[in-house]
């Protein structure tokens, strides 16, 4: 008689010698920038290039990191449940942002006359993606449901029509970079909420880029910083407490979040 | 709401013209390359020049106004504040018509907040088309058979919307439930309260039920192997190339009024 | 037709300690039907799931092998997908028919598992209209999939297992969400096609009586472990009455239900005039001029078929839906000085009078333990602590939840939470009862349980309220059956009835 018993693949993530050079690559590059400066010449959003050498320089450090992150770690298959959730996740997600479309417009509109304001409500344009990839924990969830959730709402109807599912691709990509950084391993509170927070620095960029072109530095900066606390309430505290509720449920019984619950 | 049932046929639009006809990805194509274009520059020419070509489209896409208005009233009522807001606080230049405080319109701004109303109008206009004319089974067949997107998230995501769009009954349920219960008359925090309990609770049926229709799936072969085949063929032809030309056209004839007019401007380089 | 052997098999859920089987030895030959019985929680849908294939012994804990003619179950299906040929190994038809449809088109529906399996596209759509014509779906191909009823939906999802051609037909309690004209339509399907194909079967049921003509085999499961019981149908069911009785099952020919006393009637409960009851979103009301009294103490259940208005009429017997026309008048004791129209009622002062239990126990529940869910109603009625924590104890010892206590009511088992649902009604102490078909799905010993409670609910001065399939209930407790149908409601004292 067989007794074998075979165990469930545990995976560890390994840092392999190109993920390190990548993330290497990424550190240098960000000193030299630092250092050297950028031209004082040329100009983005209204500011000159050489008032943006700190941001740009951690941008390439972060950058080199996260493609380190994203290379090294073993990325588990996702399972069809896997899916399906995080679809079930993204549909709500859009139902969401329609009934606060609908809902919550008015409120929002008298904020609009002082947009820095306006932004302390755009987490909840970010939560699920930040709930995707809490609950289902694969790489490339946060971006999948935060993109499904867009592309739901612009099917019900927006003001923003098409642009809302790129804007939902770019949302996304903003806690995904967190999770990867964290090699998909680090699922708690400080995780989340520093997923939220990367989250409502991408829609505050975007925000700025997009909508108020014609603001002024500080009433972007204003923006900006609205957004990211936003973005730590509403999509990193909101999310994990509504994981948490969720997985005592049950429902989250056959996922990876539920798995690592409880061994009961 | 009617904007809600995904899977009706749309009142008011007519399913056999051109446009509708057209393959999804094709209409993505072109919406996606309208709002692009549209977003580099803001101003009043470009944009208002986009919105009258489109708005001439329409009968192409056997769309009434009527329907237009009904299924796009939301992009109407969010162009206003975009633009007013920029009106009051964008970047001055010159005459000053209005002041008070750090609010001040002037001819500046408020040629930029026309310019933001129209702009948010020429995007929202594409999207609401495109949504109206078609089948979300039909765009997820052209997506995973045009665009070549992975079918397994792409076929899953239409079974998830089909999914969470009859839990909407189960709504009505849960409510009439939460009054059996004795909740639900407590002043608004109250309702509040009692209200997003009905959310987590509906949001827990929707991930019970979402685990057992992955199962029901998997057991019909779903997410095996790369190979499959479609029931439904979704093919581009020469008419969804027409299409996205067109799409590119409207684009540049917008543009190119804004370049003729002198009022375009990439809003890149500042 | 693959011959299961299942070899010293146990498999444990990632993330769980306990196995949901183990040690199984089983051998199922071609074009045997079998019969899987075993009490709750014993791992059958784990084996069904195994059967299938669709344990992966990569992502949980796998001992032992099972085995499809010699091949692991799990390898089995992913080959038969990628073959080409669009024959499965398996079919799995599970219990909620809702959560099985996966398109929007019945035809697309059916079409789906096809696709999957890589069938050319020509041979696609006739397999399809073929299997749809087997379950007797008389539907067209684009006919959505929203407006089918309970039992068209699992019969949708039957052919669209069926177009498939498995060798070895799966299904896991298949007629238990459904009313019994569903449930009837469907067995006479799947006894049809087993006919037809021959097919191997693995049932798993606890209504057992009506699949005693399809089954020759059953197989009863012990609590994570192996097979306790083997053998012919009818032979396990004659020996094994007692043991089977206990785990729930519905062994034919069991002890019958003694038949309903007729208790005096107290005081007037409840009464319409002239009632006029009609759905969201249909002009006409469903029924009208509906007359009708019940007094303390009585039961009356609402008899009819699917979509006849038994549910409507049941929310406005609870005030929970405002009539169309009419009225429902509360009597002197239920309405307690409030005026008599129950929907007027505010929500703390209605949980008071009238309890409501709804057909999905899941639906009603508000908190995230079972102690805070039972304290919901008599917090709202401004309960002292003390009265809430004395009732509270008492619900939970009657209602056998004091072990579950702390635990979440999403996580309890069907008939745990049927209880929950009920005793949250009672929580209140309310004088009238309204219950949407509260034995729905259940298994024979919490059908005993719930019986026995509304018998001693009725002995004490309650008045019932159930809209009801279930003949069996009507039998053990109702004074009165209104008949519901073409738009009226007929009462009849229910010996009548029960004696057609």
């Amino acid at each position: 008689m067989n007794s074998t018993t075979t165990q469930g693949r545990r995976q560890t993530p390994r840092l392999t010698p190109r993920a390190t050079a990548v993330a290497a690559a990424g550190v240098v590059a960000a000193v030299l920038v630092a250092t050297v400066g950028l031209p004082a010449g040329a100009s983005l959003f209204g500011t000159s290039l050489a008032e943006l050498t700190v941001p740009a320089a951690v941008l390439l450090a972060l950058g080199g990191l996260w493609a380190a992150g994203w290379m090294s770690t073993t990325r588990p298959r996702w399972r069809v449940v896997d899916i399906v959730v995080a679809s079930v996740l993204g549909v709500a997600g859009g139902f969401l942002f329609v009934a606060w479309n609908v809902g919550w417009e008015p409120i929002s509109r008298t904020l609009a006359f002082f947009p820095p304001a306006s932004g302390l409500l755009v987490g909840v344009w970010l939560l699920p993606g930040v709930l995707g990839g809490l609950i289902v924990r694969r790489p490339g969830a946060a971006v999948y449901t935060e993109l499904v959730a867009a592309t739901v709402s612009a099917l019900v109807g927006n003001q923003w029509g098409f642009a809302t599912v790129w804007y939902g691709l770019l949302q996304g990509l903003g806690p995904e970079v967190v999770f990867a950084l964290l090699l998909y391993r680090r699922w708690g509170l400080p995780t989340a909420l520093m997923a939220g927070v990367a989250a409502g620095l991408v829609a505050g960029v975007l925000d700025s880029f997009v909508y108020y072109p014609e603001f002024g530095a500080g009433y972007k900066l204003a923006y900006v910083g609205a957004t990211m606390l936003s973005g730590l309430v509403f999509a990193g505290l909101g999310s994990w407490l509504l994981t948490r509720a969720l997985a005592a449920t049950g429902a989250l019984a056959p996922l990876a979040s539920g798995r690592d619950a409880q061994r009961v | 709401m009617s904007a809600v049932d995904l899977h009706a046929g749309a009142p008011g639009v007519d399913r056999t013209a051109p446009l509708a006809r057209a393959n999804p990805v094709a209409k993505l194509l072109a919406a996606t390359v309208l709002s692009l274009g549209l977003l580099l520059t803001v101003d009043v020419v470009t944009a208002g020049t986009a919105l009258l070509l489109e708005l001439a489209c329409l009968p192409f896409a056997g769309l009434s106004l009527s329907a237009l208005l009904r299924r796009g009233w939301i992009v109407l009522l969010a162009a206003i504040p975009a633009g007013v807001a920029t009106a009051f606080l964008g970047v001055d230049s010159g005459a000053v018509l209005l002041a008070a405080g750090p609010l001040s319109v002037t001819e500046g701004s408020l040629e930029s907040g026309a310019a933001i109303t129209l702009r948010v109008l020429a995007v929202g206009l594409p999207g609401v088309v495109l949504l109206a004319t078609t089948d979300p089974t039909e765009l997820a067949d052209s997506l995973a058979q045009v665009a070549r997107l992975p079918h397994r998230f792409v076929l899953a995501a239409l079974a998830g919307t089909r999914l969470m769009g009859v839990l909407a009954e189960e709504w009505q349920q849960l409510s009439l439930a939460r009054r059996a219960r004795g909740l639900g008359a407590d002043g608004p925090l109250g309702r509040v309260r009692t209200a997003t309990g009905q959310v987590f609770a509906l949001l827990v049926l929707a991930l019970r039920r979402a685990a057992t229709l992955a199962t029901a799936m998997e057991a019909r072969g779903f997410g095996v192997s790369t190979e499959r085949t479609w029931a439904r063929p979704s093919r581009f032809r020469v008419r969804d190339g027409l299409v996205v030309l067109g799409g590119v056209a409207l684009t540049a004839a917008a543009t190119a009024a804004g370049v003729l007019a002198g009022t375009w401007q990439l809003t890149l380089a500042r | 037709m693959p011959r299961i052997t299942a070899r010293g098999w146990g498999w444990r859920h990632p993330g769980r300690l306990a196995w949901a089987v183990r040690g199984l030895d089983l051998e199922i030959e071609h074009g045997e039907r079998v019969l899987l019985l075993a009490p709750s929680g014993a791992g059958k849908s784990t084996l069904l799931s195994g059967i299938a294939g669709l344990l992966d012994p990569e992502d949980g804990d796998q001992e032992g092998e099972l085995l499809l003619d010699g091949v692991p179950a799990h390898r089995a299906r992913v080959r038969a997908a990628g073959e080409g040929t669009g024959h499965a190994v398996t079919g799995l038809l599970l219990q909620d028919p809702q959560a099985q449809t996966v398109l929007a088109r019945c035809g697309d529906d059916v079409a789906f598992g096809l696709e999957n399996h890589a069938v050319p596209r020509a041979e696609i759509w006739p397999r399809v209209d073929a299997a749809l014509a087997d379950v007797g779906l008389d539907v067209a191909r684009d006919r959505p999939t929203a407006r089918l009823s309970g039992g068209q939906r699992q019969r949708l999802a039957l052919a669209g297992v069926l177009a498939l051609r498995p060798g070895v037909l799966l299904l896991d309690e298949p007629t238990a969400m459904l009313d019994p004209a569903g449930a009837a339509a469907l067995r006479r399907v799947v006894a049809d096609r087993l006919e037809a194909t021959g097919a191997t079967c693995v049932l798993v049921e606890h209504r057992v009586a009506q699949w005693l003509d399809v089954v020759d085999r059953v197989v009863v499961l012990e609590p994570g472990g192996g097979v306790a019981v083997d053998g012919p149908a009818r032979q396990v069911l004659a020996d094994h009455r007692a043991p089977l009785t206990a785990m729930g099952v519905w062994v034919p020919g069991g002890t019958p239900t003694p038949p309903s006393r007729h208790r005096p009637a107290g005081q007037q409960v409840l009464t319409t005039e002239d009632l006029a009851v009609g759905r969201r979103g249909l002009t006409a009301p469903v029924l009208s001029g509906v007359d009708l009294r019940l007094d303390a103490g009585r039961a009356a259940a609402l008899l009819g078929p699917n979509g006849s208005g038994k549910s409507t009429l049941a929310l406005a017997l609870g005030g929970l839906a405002k009539p169309d026309a009419g009225r429902v008048v509360a009597g002197t004791t239920l309405a307690d000085g409030l005026r008599p129209e129950p929907h007027r009622w505010r929500p703390p002062e209605l949980v008071r009078r009238i309890g409501s239990v709804f057909q999905d126990p899941r639906h009603q529940f508000v908190a995230s333990t079972v102690a805070d869910e039972l304290a919901v109603g008599p917090r709202r009625t401004g309960a002292s602590a003390t009265e809430t924590a004395v009732r509270l104890e008492e619900l939970m010892e009657r209602l056998r939840l004091t072990h579950l206590a702390r635990a979440n009511p999403f996580t309890l088992s069907g008939g745990e939470q049927r209880r929950l649902s009920v005793a949250t009604a009672l929580a209140t102490r309310p004088h009238l009862l309204v219950l949407d078909e509260p034995t729905f799905g259940q298994d024979a010993r919490t059908w005993a349980e719930l019986v026995a409670l509304l018998r001693g609910l009725l002995d004490d001065g309650t008045a019932l309220v159930a809209a009801t399939h279930d003949e069996d209930f009507v039998a053990a407790l109702a004074d009165e059956v209104w008949q519901v149908g073409a738009g009226r409601v007929v009462p009849e004292p229910a010996a009548v009835v029960v004696g057609r």
